[in-house]
Order: C-alpha cells, then sequence, then structure tokens
C-alpha cells in the first residue's frame, strides 16, 4: 500500500484490547490444571445445546441473537484432567487466589486503582465456546496509565475472566470443542480510545505485553496472548478487529482499517451523488438454467436456487478495493458466508468464472439493472449515468434467502458509510466480518461466585523485563543481546532460578538460549525436559560432578530418559568429571609418548598436545583443568 | 438513592458512572457500570450523585412484554403443567442475589417456546416454593390439583418441581392419586436463565412422556450429562444421586422405567407400566404427618427415638440388612409397645431388607418392626404417612407393592 494518510487529519482514534492466560496451578473456578490437551487424550464426550436468555435487564443482545439463529449442537472433549465444573455440571467453586493475586500485580503494573468488590459477571457467549452458555469475568481494576513515545495511553479497566473451549472442528451438525483450555484464568486489558497512530498502537501493545511478561505468571506461546484493536475515524465508525496474534501486525491492522474506511467514505459519497439504492431480492434461476458455471451448476443440481438484488448505482464500486486484494464485494461476501452461503458473485467482475456475457445480460435485464452510459453515449440526447451492480448467490432455497437478504442489508449500509462491526484479523493484516459488535446488555450477574474483595497491599511489584535487561548486564556481565534475549525468553524464570541456586549466569545464559535451541534442531526432544533436569545439570556442571563439555551429552540423555534424575543420567552414560589425578595420569601418558616433541618445541607442542589429551580423557575431564596439567607437565620438562 | 436510579460515584481519584443495584449492602454499593459490569464500591469512603431515578425498572425488567402465543389445536393432546417452583422456574432475585422461583407455569410456556405445537396446554400454579420448602400439605394441594386437571379433561400432567425433594412429592403423588393418566415430574439442575439450562429438555421430554401411553407418575429428567436422552424414573423408585448433575437421578435397583430421545422426541418404556385408562381416577389424600425418618449410623444415641415416642410411625435408615445397635432394640421395642409403626430400611438403597438372618434383625422383627422390603428410605416415609392415614392394616400395606416401590423380585441389572 502506497497511500499516506494523515491520521491527526482523519481523526483516528484506537483503543486495546488484550487477553492474557495466566499461568496458574489451577483454573479460575475449580482446582483442575491449567494443562491444554490432545483431542486423542479426550476420556468423554457430551453432546448439549444452548438456549439463548434474557439478560439481566431484560434485552437480548444483537451479537448473541445473531449467533443463534442457527440452532447448533455442541459437543465437548472432557479430559482426565477436566471436572464436572467445565462441564456445566458443577456450580463454579471461588475465584481462584493465586489469579486474583496476579491479577493486582498486573494492576499495580498498569498502575491501576482495583475496585472496592469484584462481582463475577456472567457475559452471555452462545456459540457453544462456554459449556454454560456464558463466560464468567469480572471487573478488578480501572483508571491506569502506560507511556508511549507519542504519549501517555489511559488503561481503562482490567477484567479476570475464564478462557473459552478450544474450538477443535466443525461437525456436521454444529461445532466440537475441547473442554481443556475452559476456565484458565485470562486477564483482558482494555485501553482507553487514546491511541493516535497505528505506530503507537504496537508501542502501547508492547509495553503492555511486556509489562504481564515480567510478573512471570503468564503462560506463553501460541494462542496465550490475543489482541484486539478498536479503530475508528471522525467520519467512520467503531470496528473491533479481534484476534490479532501477532504485536508486529497491529500497526499493520491500524493503516488497512483506516484505509478500509477511508474507501468506504468515498464510496458511500459516490453513491450519494449517483443517487444509489438497493432493490428488493428476486429469484433469477432461470437466467442460470443452462450455465456452464460450475458453482451455480451445482447448486441447481442439489436443488438449490440463484437468488438477486440489483444494486441501483453501485457499478464499478462493488469491485473497489476497500483493503489490499479486498473489495466492496468481498464484505457482502463475507455477509453471505455468515449465513452459509459460499459466496457471492456481482457484475462487476462477470463475466467469469464460467458465467457468460449473454448470462450477466440476461440477468440484468431480469432484475432491471442498467449498464451504465457514458458522456459519449449520451450524445442521443440521453444523460449520462451510472449503471447498477446486480450481486447473486446459489445455493439450497433457504440459504440463497438469508445469504442475499444479508449482502442487501451490507449494501444498504454502504449508502451510510462505515458500519459499527466486529470484524476478524485476517493473517495478511486486512480483516473481515464477524459479528455486530457486542452490546453492553449481554452481562447478567454470576450468583454462584460471591463478590471478593481483593487485598493489593500483600502484592508485590515484580522487576520490569526492561529492568532486568540492565541488571543482567550490570550483575551478570552479560552483553545486551543476550541479556534481552533471556530477559524476554519464555525461560527468564528457569534463568532466574538456576542462578540464584549458584550457577553461573554465563553458563546459565547460553544454555536457555542456545544449547537448548541447538538441541532442539539436532531433533533432540528437549520439550521433555523438566525445569528440574535442567537446574539439576547445571549445578553438577557448576560444582564440577559433570565437564562443560558433557553438558549436552547430559540433556539429550535426559530429554530422551525424562524418568532419570539428572544424577543417574550422569551414571548411566559415563559423564562424570575425572578427577585431577586421573587427569594427570592422562597427560603424563601423552606427555611421555610425544616427550621428543616436548623437548623441541617447549610450549608450542601445547595446542597439539592438548588435542590429543582430550580425545584421551573422551571429552570427560574439564578442558580447563585438563589444560592446567598439561601446562604444568610441559614445564617440567622444557 | 433507590436501586434503578443512574448514579455517579466519586471514590478517592475514582468515579463510576452506572445503575444503582438493589444487590447493594450496608458494606458496599452495587452499580452496573455502562459496560455492564457490576462492581461494589466502600459505601462509607463514596460519594453518590443520583442524577437520574428510575432509569431501570429492576423488578420489571424481568417480565416479559409479549404474551405467550397459546393457541388450541385440536389434533393435540391437552396437557396441563403445573409449577411448584423450584429450578426449572428460576430467576435470579436481586435482593439477595441468588436463584429464586418467580415464574408461573405460563412463564415457563414463554421461557422454553420449544413447548409450543406439541400440546395444547393448560396452566395453573399451586406453589411457589424450592423443593426444600415442599411439606406434606403442598403435596395434598399438588394431588387435588392434578385430580382437578385430569377432570378437567387433560391428557397429560407435568409438575414443575424442585429437584431437591422431587422424589418425595412423585412418591406422595404415587399414593394418593389412582390416575388414568401419565403424571410427569421434571425440574432442572441448572437455573433457567443461563443458556445451557437443561430445563428445556427436560420440559419438551416431559410434556412427550406426558402424552405416552404409561400412566404412571415418573420423573423426566437427564439420563447423562448430554442434552441427548431423558430418563423416565418411576417416582417411587427414584433417588437424586447427585448434587449438582444433569443426570442427578436415578432409578434405585432398576433400569429406569423408560427413555425419552430428545432429538426426534421418541418414548420408549423397557418395562412393564399401567396403561393409560387402565385405572379409575380416584384421589386419597389424608396423610399422617407424624412420622419419621430416622438413621441409624455408629454412635447415634436411642434418645432420638425417645424424643420421638410421641409419633405414629418411624421409618429407621439402618445398615446393611437392615440394622441397628442392639442397645436400641429396647426402645424400638417401647415404641412399638406404645402404638409406634416403625419400619425397617437400609441406607444401602440397593437390594431387600432382612432382619432374619443376624439376631439384631430377629430380635427388631420380635418387637415387632416392619420389613421395608425393597424401599427407599424416603419413599417408605412417604408411604408410611399415607397407609397410616389410609390403610386398616398398616403392616400389611406396607409390604404390598401399591405403587411400584416394591419390586418383588430382585432382578439383577448392572
Amino acid at each position: 500500500m502506497t497511500e499516506q494518510f494523515d491520521y491527526d487529519d482523519l481523526g483516528l482514534v484506537a483503543g486495546l484490547e488484550i487477553h492474557q492466560q495466566l499461568d496458574t496451578a489451577t483454573k479460575l473456578f475449580c482446582a483442575c490444571p491449567t494443562e491444554l490437551r490432545e483431542p486423542e487424550e479426550s476420556t468423554r464426550r457430551l453432546t448439549r445445546y444452548l438456549h439463548p436468555t434474557r439478560s439481566e435487564l431484560g434485552e437480548l443482545d444483537e451479537a448473541a441473537l445473531e449467533e443463534s439463529r442457527v440452532e447448533r449442537e455442541f459437543e465437548y472433549l472432557a479430559y482426565d484432567s477436566t471436572c464436572l465444573v467445565e462441564e456445566d455440571d458443577e456450580p463454579p467453586h471461588r475465584v481462584d487466589d493465586e489469579a486474583m493475586t496476579v491479577a493486582l500485580e498486573i494492576a499495580q503494573l498498569l498502575d491501576m486503582e482495583p475496585v472496592d468488590q469484584v462481582h463475577p459477571m456472567r457475559k452471555l457467549v452462545i456459540d457453544g465456546s462456554n459449556t454454560s452458555g456464558f463466560q464468567r469475568t469480572m471487573l478488578v481494576a480501572g483508571d491506569g496509565e502506560i507511556e508511549t513515545d507519542e504519549g501517555p495511553v489511559g488503561v481503562e479497566d482490567l477484567m479476570l475472566e475464564e478462557e473459552s473451549a478450544q474450538r477443535v472442528e466443525e461437525t456436521d451438525s454444529g461445532v466440537r470443542y475441547s473442554l481443556d483450555r475452559l476456565g484458565i484464568p485470562l486477564v483482558e486489558i482494555g485501553t482507553d480510545p487514546d491511541i493516535r497512530s497505528p505506530e503507537q498502537a504496537r508501542e502501547a501493545a508492547e509495553r503492555i505485553g511486556m509489562l504481564l511478561r515480567s510478573t512471570g505468571k503468564v503462560k506463553r506461546g501460541l494462542g496465550t496472548i490475543r489482541q484486539d484493536v478498536n479503530v475508528s475515524i471522525a467520519e467512520g465508525a467503531r470496528v473491533e478487529l479481534k484476534g490479532v496474534q501477532s504485536l508486529d501486525d497491529i500497526d499493520d491492522i491500524v493503516r488497512n482499517e483506516v484505509r478500509r474506511q477511508v474507501e468506504l467514505l468515498e464510496i458511500a459519497a459516490e453513491l450519494d451523488e449517483r443517487e444509489a439504492a438497493v432493490g428488493e431480492p428476486r429469484d433469477v434461476t432461470d437466467v442460470f438454467e443452462d450455465t456452464d458455471s460450475g458453482v451455480i451448476q451445482s447448486a441447481l443440481t442439489s436443488g438449490g436456487v440463484v437468488r438477486a438484488v440489483r444494486l441501483k448505482g453501485f457499478d464499478g464500486l462493488v469491485g473497489r478495493e476497500i483493503q489490499p486484494d479486498r473489495r466492496l464485494g468481498t464484505e457482502f461476501s463475507d455477509h453471505a458466508k455468515r449465513h452459509g452461503a459460499g459466496g457471492i458473485f456481482h457484475t462487476d467482475e462477470l463475466p467469469a468464472y464460467g458465467v457468460t456475457e449473454a448470462e450477466v445480460e440476461a440477468l440484468r435485464e431480469a432484475v432491471d439493472a442498467r449498464e451504465a452510459r457514458s458522456a459519449s453515449d449520451s450524445a442521443s440526447g440521453d444523460e449520462p449515468r451510472a449503471g447498477d451492480a446486480v450481486a447473486i448467490v446459489a445455493d439450497d432455497p433457504e440459504t440463497a434467502e438469508l445469504a442475499i437478504e444479508a449482502v442487501a442489508e451490507r449494501a444498504e449500509t454502504a449508502l451510510e458509510g462505515v458500519p459499527e462491526e466486529t470484524r476478524d484479523a485476517n493473517e495478511d493484516a486486512t480483516s473481515r466480518y464477524l459479528r455486530p459488535l457486542p452490546g453492553a446488555a449481554r452481562m447478567y450477574p454470576e450468583t454462584d461466585v460471591p463478590p471478593v474483595e481483593p487485598d493489593a497491599s500483600e502484592v508485590e511489584t515484580p522487576e520490569l523485563l526492561t529492568e532486568k535487561v540492565d541488571r543482567y548486564q550490570a550483575e551478570f556481565d552479560l552483553d545486551a543481546g543476550l541479556a534481552e534475549q533471556v530477559a524476554y525468553g519464555e525461560d527468564m524464570p528457569l534463568f532466574e532460578r538456576v542462578v540464584e541456586a549458584g550457577v553461573d549466569p554465563t553458563l546459565a545464559a547460553d544454555t536457555v538460549e542456545s544449547t537448548l535451541t541447538a538441541l532442539r534442531r539436532d531433533a533432540v526432544p528437549v520439550e521433555n525436559l523438566t525445569d528440574e533436569h535442567i537446574e539439576d545439570a547445571l549445578l553438577l556442571v557448576e560444582n564440577g560432578g559433570v565437564p562443560n563439555e558433557g553438558l549436552e551429552d547430559l540433556l539429550t540423555a535426559l530429554a530422551e530418559n525424562p524418568s532419570l534424575s539428572a544424577e543417574e543420567a550422569v551414571e548411566q552414560e559415563d559423564l562424570g568429571g575425572v578427577a585431577e589425578d586421573e587427569v594427570r595420569e592422562a597427560v603424563v601418558e601423552v606427555v611421555e609418548r610425544n616427550a621428543e616433541q616436548v623437548e623441541e618445541e617447549g610450549m608450542g607442542a601445547f595446542s597439539g598436545l592438548m588435542g590429543e589429551c582430550m580425545g584421551a580423557l573422551r571429552g570427560k575431564a574439564d578442558g580447563d583443568l585438563v589444560s592446567d596439567v598439561l601446562r604444568e607437565e610441559i614445564q617440567k620438562r622444557a | 438513592m433507590q436501586p434503578g436510579d443512574r448514579v455517579h460515584v466519586d471514590r478517592g481519584e475514582q468515579s463510576y458512572d452506572g445503575v444503582l443495584l438493589p444487590s447493594s449492602t450496608d458494606d458496599h454499593l452495587v452499580i452496573k457500570l455502562d459496560s455492564g459490569y457490576n462492581v461494589g464500591i466502600d459505601r462509607e469512603a463514596a460519594d453518590v450523585d443520583v442524577r437520574e431515578e428510575d432509569v431501570y425498572d429492576i423488578e420489571g425488567a424481568q417480565a416479559e412484554e409479549s404474551e405467550s402465543e397459546i393457541t388450541f389445536d385440536e389434533d393435540l393432546p391437552t396437557i396441563s403443567l403445573i409449577s411448584t417452583g423450584g429450578t426449572i422456574a428460576s430467576t435470579v432475585d436481586y435482593r439477595t442475589g441468588a436463584v429464586t422461583a418467580q415464574f408461573d407455569a405460563e412463564d415457563v410456556l414463554r421461557a422454553v417456546p420449544e413447548l409450543a405445537g406439541l400440546a395444547n396446554y393448560r396452566g395453573r400454579v399451586v406453589a411457589n416454593i424450592l423443593s426444600e420448602n415442599m411439606t406434606p400439605d403442598v403435596w395434598q394441594d399438588l394431588a387435588e390439583a392434578i385430580h382437578e386437571e385430569i377432570q378437567a379433561g387433560a391428557d397429560g400432567v407435568v409438575v414443575m418441581h424442585g429437584t431437591d425433594t422431587m422424589q418425595f412429592s412423585a412418591s406422595a403423588m404415587a399414593f394418593m392419586l389412582e390416575t388414568p393418566v401419565p403424571v410427569v415430574f421434571t425440574g432442572s439442575q441448572r437455573s433457567a436463565d443461563r443458556p445451557s439450562s437443561d430445563n428445556v429438555m427436560n420440559a419438551v421430554c416431559a410434556v412427550e412422556a406426558a402424552k405416552s401411553d404409561a400412566a404412571e407418575v415418573m420423573i423426566c429428567m437427564h439420563a447423562d450429562g448430554s442434552d441427548e436422552t431423558c430418563a423416565l424414573h418411576r417416582g417411587t423408585r427414584a433417588r437424586k444421586n447427585h448434587t449438582s448433575r444433569r443426570d442427578a437421578f436415578e432409578t434405585v435397583g432398576a433400569e429406569p422405567l423408560g427413555e425419552v430421545v430428545y432429538e426426534d422426541r421418541e418414548v420408549s418404556f423397557r418395562q412393564d407400566y399401567r396403561e393409560r385408562g387402565e385405572a379409575d381416577l380416584a384421589l386419597a389424600v389424608d396423610l399422617e404427618t407424624e412420622v419419621e425418618l430416622v438413621k441409624f449410623t455408629p454412635g447415634t444415641d436411642p434418645a432420638v427415638l425417645e424424643a420421638y415416642d410421641d409419633k405414629a410411625g418411624i421409618v429407621l435408615e439402618g445398615t446393611g440388612l437392615g440394622h441397628v445397635n442392639t442397645d436400641w432394640i429396647e426402645y424400638v421395642d417401647d415404641l412399638i409397645s406404645d402404638g409406634t409403626h416403625v419400619v425397617m430400611t437400609s441406607q444401602c438403597l440397593e437390594g431387600r431388607v432382612c432382619d432374619r438372618v443376624y439376631d439384631t434383625g430377629r430380635d427388631l422383627l420380635e418387637a415387632g418392626v416392619i420389613e421395608g422390603e425393597d424401599m427407599l428410605p424416603g419413599t417408605a416415609k412417604v408411604k408410611l404417612m399415607w397407609a397410616l392415614a389410609n390403610a386398616e392394616d398398616v403392616a400389611e400395606t406396607i409390604g404390598t407393592e401399591l405403587a411400584g416401590e416394591i419390586q418383588d423380585r430382585s432382578v439383577p441389572w448392572t
């Protein structure tokens, strides 16, 4: 994209919503571990339906209603690591203390004030991702602030909530979910709409991410943090972009959304000028009776129909690009897909896909859609005018009707400009329509869980990752790059633990950042290594029980045989260090064997003989020790 | 400042805008923020400013504006929905913050739109109580109401009831009523105010069971953890065996009488049942309420029996084959000599009482204890209440099957 926008002029307003899983021992409302499982490991299956209910204030949420229009059956996979609470067959236990403590710690890092009394709420979610039909969530703190280069960004609220169940796959009758993830504590952090540029959005997200990780109590890895971005421009509308997986994409996604809103506003202005309008959908199956289009043909042979809507004055605009490789027509198509259709065709892209020129003409005729008339055409005296577009959906009768209605509705909103909505972030930093914006009415009290009065007085302030980077350099003499790598890395808590236990910081840093990576690359199953394995192995090296050179072999042995303790592995693999007298014996033997060379070259023979000594000791002796002994023995003789 | 007012609250450097909720306590104001979240704010530290009075009608927000559309279809049977309260018809109470029953039968019909088109409905409310508050006189009201509904032409009756004591009420109906139509109790284990409530499926399956051919008093609840099948339990042999699971109810000592498959609404039976129209409608509501159920466990003081010496009947829930500590026997003997009827059941729940095997049992029989066969202790209590008020020979009536509460043959089924 080459366009440069002046975000101030456009009135860009953005806010972030960051969801981060916590790494607590147990789930938020039961004593199950916060451990993810493979679907094959499931031990039970259940099927359930959800029925929408009135919320506390008697209103039904629009987003929830749309979700519920299709009655669906949900299947849940349960495990030996889940219980009746996840199955919605036991009331939730009290709020997990550890999770509340971590939430308060995060509140403190974000400079927030905890509320006096936290009230667990039920947020209506009826897509099946929560067995109860709602997500339990509670407002813990408000009114915080973080710094960015472009000024402070307010942090509006911090919620502690339960993670939803993981969607495994679509089934014939609905969706299959896995209960392992349901109930893992999650914090949701919402900023004020203080963000004014794509870069600031990214910086704010990075800052919050750093603060979260500084607690050492957040989960790491794919899917454990999700970012939503709310974006609007002055003339546009608030759009919630959900599920941005990578921090690196946040600025691009904001840029692309601004462009989309700018384009949609321009389209609306153009449509207004053209006095555009949206017609009533009609059946145009007749037009395509003998079509060669594979998509339409297959819909018709299985009893389907083709429905069309005339889009008066839309000619040329449906095909207009509003995000990289996404057109207004793509938006229409997204709405059609939400109602079960495979997509749409529209006249801006036809003839194509097997639809002929003649069929397009017949289609236009069937819905009274006029061609554009340019100024040169109008020499005959007719006024020039913009043409009409036509969108069609081919599917079973019910789906086609719902889908074309959805397309017509979306086309209506194109006349107005930008619709408020929730969109799903795509991998290429564009986005697609997901559902209407959720309303506030979807919340009612979780009466099964009593309110909690948070006690922030005992909460510790953790050292920030930025502070750790500085300290690792100053205190441990790590270089800046390695210090940052360790501090921001997943193994930071392990690093600190082993250093605390007495392991040399450089050895510890090299091990967690390079050795393990190298072993993984060599297909060693390092994921089997526990923190205890690594700590014990490093301590053995530190205390001389195992030479430096033996560490990789030791870790490999432990990874391949995780049931062994580090000491057992040393024994089994014969990795134990060699005592000084044994080293001296081997060195003396080498020196005597090469007596001539030693006499001639003196210390010059050192490097050659060092290799021979190490070979004789088969790498089991500490290099420094061998080198010291060898130097002594050469000196004796030289 | 009243619940429902829109308020602005200053508390230290924080401020909150929202609607004041009735769940506020002396210590905390509870505010519903515009985001939908509720928060509690220290009342003493809060400075409240009412911005607008009565923004929300909190009580009225529960009620629906639209009437349910109840149309009469001649081709459909008529089912009477009787509400006694309980989770199936419950909603959030803002005063206590807990879930309580507030709906009548028509509300249930509105709350469970899936019931539409399955039958023509008559609705009535007999009580609006949680089932732990159920009393024998409500059983009597309920039996009379069911009797009236059947007289008025109901082809089946569905009783919506809290699950805690459902088995007792169902047993009471089974003894009090001779019914020519199905009487089906149902309830829910997850409150009706949540999308995952089991009330929809239980109610739909109960209506289907009430349309069936089995003129029995049944309990219709989930057969397992899935929303697939409801089990039909004979009321006198059912027991709530789990505090929270959807499939808490089980038939003790046998497979359930039948089941209803939710998806295709198919009702099927595994065992013989009394067919529709077989019995003539009759009612015998009298109950002797001076009856207690006493559980013996090691160390229980026999003084509990002395405290009950003026009771008309006692059901003992003994150990094993039907035993109590030998020291109890003289107390039991005294009770019986003074005219109290004592029935022995077992806390094993599964299996038949037999007091002829060990000395303790023989001594109890000697003292005049009536063996409760394989009756559930709770069912035996209800039966003893009924027998004392209606039977000429209490001991013989207790030992005779009246409503499926006794199985003459102990047939292994698991």
